[in-house]
């Protein structure tokens, strides 16, 4: 089982590295993506002070829809399209002036993005890309835990932007596989207390996603 | 493709720098308080005394937290043991107010401690000592003193709260019998005091001496400069002693360099000699600061003497210069920097009179005469023979001159001699004007001799004199309203040593222009740190480099103003 395993695997690869170059793809695409997202310790902070929220990794999935610009666009090699990502992190830890307390509760973004991707076309099958995107995103903030007391939730609209760069594998004419990386980050959420205080944090994550994009 | 790689790498790890870890700030105020400990130095004091509390919060058992500030506490006999004060530090001290028990609770939202129970005992006071029994404390510091009760019952109690504090004289110590601060003492004037502590019949002592104020710390100043290498810098020490004074005490620390072969130091004056940092440190006593002096500039590696071959006639004193030539490929005039010296100082002689200028003064005839112009291990020489031909004739240079009111302008006198040489022998003239209200001519000052004025409108004769021969030239000024000054431009490559002479051009509304360099004042706002003048009175405009940074310069002539950002890559 194992050695055909490691035998699909060597085949793909070969596929990938060393076969004929597809015609490029021009016209609309849609997508899905699936990844793992990391969120960074976050500063939370309002008039009582500055504590830090740290959480776990956890999935993350996107669906796309663009358009491949046709070889020779003016605009440069590349595509445009619009993402909407959900990103769900639950809180690891909260750290205090007194220490380190174990957190509840996650974090979760549901993100829509207009990305422009540049695409370094060579001779061979895979193509590296690189690019920004811009949107707004919506952030929510569920049932908040400390030490296994409630600390706060919460739901706030943001500012959201995310860099991003990769490899496009190309399948056939129409299919490609999509290996990349996503910084994303956005303006401070801001949620509420138990106690009815308001407190802001900063969201910035890494993400790795792998994707197909099918083209028309 | 590699440079996309790795710039996607190195964006990865620049941006795994926004996550946080810094130290928080806020308190847990999430998990809830659940109990409360009261604890007290002393759970048995005598009547009259007072103790302080301490309570510690427990929340949820996840953490503790000093609370002592924050509960409220009570007694449930204040008669015999109360909580007398409302304010911090002293709201947790209780008192003993007569013979007995009290619980004693400390509460905050709806928790509550477990009740302490505090005695107040009859015990009277049988000795008391106060600590330190003896102090040397310089005029204005602080040190606090303690007393120690020992009561009938064998106990010791701190009753440094509890006690009157005095002092025997308040003008030479004090010490305090505020609530706030009791037992804290003042050091203020040289001189001895006592301080007392009364607790009922009993009392104790303390000898305070103070003496003169102690040094603390020393800033030197400036700090982190950078200067030109073969150049000096000065540096100030001010010390801040314990009476809050701040004397210059430049001329009282010993100075000096972590690194000699880049900056020696004395008396606070730094002399850069090659690139490099070093700390320059001022120290007296155990106390020190320091400053870190960058020299740039390159390293000095020749020395090049103008003019070469000189062959001035007796009796005079003309310009000599030393221009260094650096490693960093720059060159700049060393003429005050150098050590300058004659091989035959009783025919001639150089004097450097400051700034940029020295004069070789033609003393004897002789045939042959070396002038040697040092720094470090460096030399440069001129060979000069000093001959005595007569004067012949004399000319002015150049021969009319045509000035606005304001502006300046320079005449050279030349002399032709008997063996046909000739010599700028501007410095050893007489300058005079047939009109002083309309142009003036200076003639006191070597280096400025020749430098006609424009006073008023009209015409003058400027008359110059040498040797018994004179000649004259005519100067015309003009009143112009002038419109626009215009500086010269950067050039390009301006590094550390590098000179540039800026130029200032007034433009009149009549359409003429005239260069008024030498009548415009230069300041510079980062001088000497990025930029410095070279000689702001015979080179007026001229600026060299010195490290990198931006700085403004500014020309002023008249009213009219004219900036130019300097940048030194």
């Amino acid at each position: 089982m194992k050695r055909t395993g490691l035998t699909i695997l060597a085949s793909c690869l070969s596929l990938f590295f060393c076969g004929p170059a597809s015609a490029q793809h021009s016209g609309p695409y849609v997508g899905a993506f699936v990844g793992g997202s990391s969120l960074l310790t976050t500063k939370a902070s309002n008039s009582l002070g500055n504590f830090s929220i740290s959480f776990d990794p956890n999935l993350t999935g996107s669906a796309v829809a663009g358009w491949d610009f046709e070889p020779g666009n003016p605009l440069g090699e590349g595509r445009i399209e619009l993402e909407y990502t959900r990103r769900s992190n639950t809180v690891d830890q909260m750290k205090f002036v007194e220490g380190s307390f174990k957190g509840g509760g996650k974090v979760t973004s549901d993100s829509l993005l207009v990305n422009f991707f540049g695409v370094f076309h060579d001779a061979g099958r895979w193509a590296p890309y690189a690019g920004v995107g811009a949107g707004v995103a919506r952030m929510e903030a569920s049932s908040l835990q400390v030490g296994g007391n409630p600390m706060g939730s919460g739901s706030s609209v943001v500012l959201a932007y995310q860099l991003g760069a990769g490899l496009d594998v190309a399948l056939t004419n129409y299919l490609n596989l999509d290996l990349g990386y996503r910084f994303f980050g956005s303006s401070k959420p801001s949620f509420t207390e138990v106690s009815g205080r308001k407190f802001d944090m900063n969201y910035f994550s890494h993400n790795a996603v792998l994707g197909l994009r099918v083209g028309f | 493709m590699v440079n996309l790689v790795c710039s996607c790498f190195a964006m990865v790890l620049f941006l795994s720098g926004c996550g946080w870890n810094d130290t928080p700030t806020r308190q847990n105020d999430f998990i809830p308080l659940t109990s409360i400990v009261i604890t007290a130095v002393s759970p048995t004091i005598a009547a009259g005394t007072s103790t302080k509390l301490t309570a510690t919060g427990n929340y949820s058992g996840q953490f503790t937290r000093d609370i002592t500030d924050q509960v409220v506490w009570s007694s449930a006999s204040p008669a015999v043991a109360d909580f007398k004060y409302s304010t911090a530090p002293n709201r947790a001290r209780v008192s003993g107010v007569t013979v007995g028990s009290a619980i004693l609770t400390a509460t905050l939202g709806s928790i509550s401690s477990p009740g302490l129970t505090l005695t107040v005992s009859g015990a009277t006071i049988t000795g008391l000592t106060v600590t330190p029994a003896s102090l040397t404390l310089a005029k204005g510091l602080t040190n606090p003193f303690t007393a120690a009760g020992t009561f009938s019952d064998s106990t010791t109690q701190d009753i440094t709260f509890d006690v009157a504090w005095s002092s025997s004289d308040v003008t030479v110590a004090t010490v305090s019998d505020d609530i706030a601060s009791k037992g804290s003492a003042k050091a203020i004037a040289v001189g001895t005091a006592t301080f007392t502590a009364a607790f009922g019949s009993k009392s104790g002592t303390a000898a305070v001496t103070v003496t003169e104020p102690v040094l603390q710390s020393i800033a030197v100043s400036p700090q982190a400069p950078s200067v030109l290498s073969i150049s000096t810098a000065s540096f100030t020490a001010i010390g801040t002693y314990s009476d809050g004074t701040t004397p210059d005490i430049t001329a009282l620390v010993s100075w000096g360099s972590s690194d000699t072969s880049s900056a020696t130091i004395s008396a606070g004056v730094a002399k850069a000699l090659a690139q490099g940092t070093t700390s320059i440190s001022a120290t007296l006593g155990r106390v020190s600061g320091s400053s870190n002096l960058r020299v740039t500039g390159g390293n000095l590696t020749g020395i090049s003497v103008y003019p070469p071959s000189p062959k001035p006639v007796k009796g005079t004193v003309s310009r000599i210069t030393a221009t260094g030539i650096f490693s960093n490929g720059t060159s700049r005039d060393l003429t005050g920097a150098v050590e300058w010296s004659s091989s035959d100082s009783a025919r001639a002689t150089v004097t450097s009179s400051g700034g940029t200028l020295a004069w070789l003064n033609a003393l004897e005839t002789t045939s042959s005469a070396t002038i040697t112009a040092k720094s470090g291990l460096i030399t440069g020489t001129s060979t000069l023979a000093v001959t005595a031909p007569t004067v012949t004739s004399v000319a002015i240079s150049p021969t009319s001159m045509a000035l606005n009111v304001g502006t300046k302008s320079r005449y050279i006198l030349i002399a032709t001699f008997s063996d046909s040489t000739t010599q700028d022998v501007t410095a050893n003239s007489t300058w005079a004007t047939d009109s002083i209200s309309r142009a003036s001519v200076e003639d006191n000052d070597m280096a400025t001799k020749g430098r006609v004025s424009g006073v008023s409108s009209g015409s003058a004769t400027i008359t110059a004199t040498y040797g018994g021969k004179s000649v004259t030239a005519p100067v015309t000024v003009t009143a112009r309203n002038i419109q626009t000054l215009n500086v010269s431009t950067l050039p390009t490559g301006f590094i550390a040593g590098t000179r540039v002479a800026f130029t200032a051009t007034a433009n009149y509304f009549d359409g003429t222009s005239m260069d008024v360099t030498e009548n415009t004042t230069w300041t510079l706002d980062k001088q000497p740190y990025v930029a410095m003048f070279t000689d702001s009175l015979n080179q007026p405009g001229q600026v060299v480099a010195v490290d990198s940074g931006s700085a403004t310069l500014t020309a002023t002539f008249g009213s009219l103003t004219k900036t130019t950002t300097i940048t030194v890559p």
